[in-house]
């Protein structure tokens, strides 16, 4: 089933989302919304009300929609400077805006629309894109639908690809943001180093964080994200370094996969 | 086909809570038991959600009634509705088998793009003949009953003055008949309204259909400047909300009322303090309305 949209109903969501609205309607109400197709009659209602009530929607929308980013990545707003995220957020809300029906998923979907343009902007610090994934793991690791599944009860054999956990997740940044403080207020940079991290939801819901080497997260990535058996992993992570599978790799690895059994993250063959 | 009225006799009446991440565990502990009469709660804030929620959403069901009350159907939108919310949803409320669901007369969102608000419609005969299509809609997709609940609006969308203009009333009041659908009456948001735009609460109420009212809500609201309140769901409930709440329950009877809380949300012990203070009003206004009855009935002998 569809419908057209009123003009006032459209000149409303672009007094809300467009940038500079808020300027032309305290300027010229009427201009707006009449520019938009709005009878003169129902100008008049608007006109009545004055542009500080019209505008209030926009406020609401913007707060409630910044509060909700802010509180899932506040070290990284806090790093940012809030004028400048006031205006990526504006810029966000004008040119993309949300399309989950989820809240919670509004500071992703911001995330992951700025994240491209912080990489590319030099007075954004680099490891910004970085600290502000980190800092959403807790959220999506936490609400991941997946998660507490039941061992296979089949033993690892090198030919069978692996079952892990639903609430896994594979990072790799290339700074480490893990090791930054959690105080709001620091502002020390973290290290430029290539960084690789597994992260689940244990058994108490808790997130966890385990730090991994290059070669781990290699395998770990064929495992999880290319369900290859075991040796195919192995051979595959080695490859990827350009080092052999030799038997200090093969015993890391065996090390590795007894860890996350016992953490119930690796689950059993498939 | 869904029907379009929910079975009474399994709806709870009394004092409700709307259930928050912030006492969920608790309410799941039980240390609600015996105080509320239902718990109404928000698909968007559980759907498609792991980790701790769903397990102690689960032992709330145990211990209390679920309503669910939505917030993203934009059943006064124009965007088609969104195959994947809706199985979602309908899998959400078979599960919880409440009575009806509910969301709001408003729009969320054009175009796809979602603004998570309550945003307001014209009222017109056109947006209220929409918003029944959709209501009916939602109905057949959930097959389950569908209440709409009045919103707070602080600038009217138009149309007030023009061909096909209705007030709020007469707009709600087409909505309700057209779907058949049920009314979820906002006490605080009538309020707030009357409050903003100066008009008679009462007034407002009295044009409404009562027989259609299944549910009630009231809240608390703030002052946004010297010149407008909002609907905030920040702050206790004042003092004429109560007294509007009881005049309209002495009129409607007993149904199930909720209290809600969204912000500055205090400890679980005190709002079960502010929902035993509501139950006071609740049982006064529900005495009136049977003394009402009573002295209806032994006029007609």
């Amino acid at each position: 089933m569809s419908f057209e949209p009123e003009p006032s109903v459209v000149a409303l969501v672009d007094a809300i989302r467009r940038g500079g609205a808020d300027e032309a309607i305290a300027e010229d109400l009427a201009g707006f919304f009449r520019a938009r197709g709005v009878s003169d009659e129902d100008i008049a209602v608007l006109a009545e009300a004055g542009a500080s009530r019209v505008l209030v929607y926009r406020s609401l929308v913007h707060n409630r929609l910044r509060n909700a980013i802010r509180d899932f990545v506040p070290r990284t707003i806090a790093r940012l400077g809030n004028d400048r995220f006031r205006a990526d957020f504006a810029r966000f809300i004008d040119e993309r805006a949300a399309v989950s029906y989820y809240l919670r998923d509004v500071p992703e979907e911001f995330v992951a629309w700025i994240a491209p343009q912080w990489r590319s902007d030099p007075d954004v610090p680099a490891y910004l894109p970085d600290l502000a994934t980190h800092e959403l793991l807790q959220l999506t690791v936490r609400n991941a639908p997946g998660g507490g599944e039941p061992a296979t009860g089949n033993p690892v054999a090198l030919d069978r690809p692996l079952r892990f956990d639903g609430s896994v997740r594979l990072m790799t940044y290339a700074h480490a943001v893990h090791k930054l403080s959690s105080d709001k207020d620091d502002r020390t940079p973290p290290p430029a180093e290539p960084t690789h991290l597994l992260v689940y939801r244990d058994e108490a819901h808790k997130v966890r964080y385990l730090e991994l080497t290059a070669f781990a997260a290699a395998a770990l990535r064929h495992l999880i994200d290319d369900a290859q058996p075991v040796a195919t992993a192995l051979q595959a992570a080695a490859a990827d370094l350009g080092a052999p599978l030799d038997d200090e790799r093969l015993g890391a690895a065996a090390l590795l996969l007894a860890d996350l059994a016992e953490r119930k993250v690796m689950l059993g063959a498939t | 086909m869904a029907t379009g009225e929910p079975d009474f006799d399994a709806v709870p009446t009394g004092i409700g809570l709307g259930l928050r991440a912030r006492f969920l565990g608790k309410v799941a502990d039980g240390e609600a038991v015996g105080k509320v009469a239902f718990l109404e709660l928000s698909p968007e804030n559980f759907m498609h959600r792991g980790g701790r929620n769903p397990a102690a959403l689960q032992r709330c069901a145990e211990h209390h009634r679920i309503i669910t009350h939505g917030l993203m159907m934009s059943l006064g939108g124009t965007d088609p509705f969104d195959d994947e919310y809706f199985a979602t949803l309908r899998e959400f409320t078979d599960r919880y088998d409440t009575p009806w669901h509910s969301d709001h007369a408003c729009f969320s969102g054009l175009d796809g793009a979602l603004l998570h608000d309550l945003l307001p419609v014209p009222f017109t005969s056109a947006a209220a003949r929409r918003m029944a299509a959709r209501l009916m809609e939602a109905r057949d997709r959930l097959q389950r009953p569908m209440a709409v609940e009045n919103i707070s609006w602080y600038v009217g969308m138009g149309a007030g003055r023009g061909h096909g203009a209705l007030d709020e009333p007469e707009f709600l009041t087409e909505v309700l008949e057209r779907a058949d659908a049920g009314m979820l009456l906002d006490v605080n948001n009538v309020f707030v309204n009357a409050r903003n735009h100066g008009f008679d609460p009462k007034e407002w109420i009295a044009k409404i259909p009562l027989e259609r009212v299944w549910q009630l809500h009231v809240a608390g609201h703030e002052l946004w400047d010297e010149s407008l309140i909002v609907d905030t769901h920040g702050a206790d409930v004042r003092d004429e909300v109560y007294a509007l709440l009881e005049w309209t329950l002495a009129q409607t009877g007993p149904k199930p009322v909720l209290l809600e809380r969204d912000s500055n949300i205090p400890p679980l012990p005190t709002l079960l303090q502010e929902v035993a203070q509501l139950d006071e009003v609740y049982q006064r206004a529900i005495a009136t309305h049977a003394a009402a009855a009573d002295g209806k009935a032994r006029h007609v002998v």
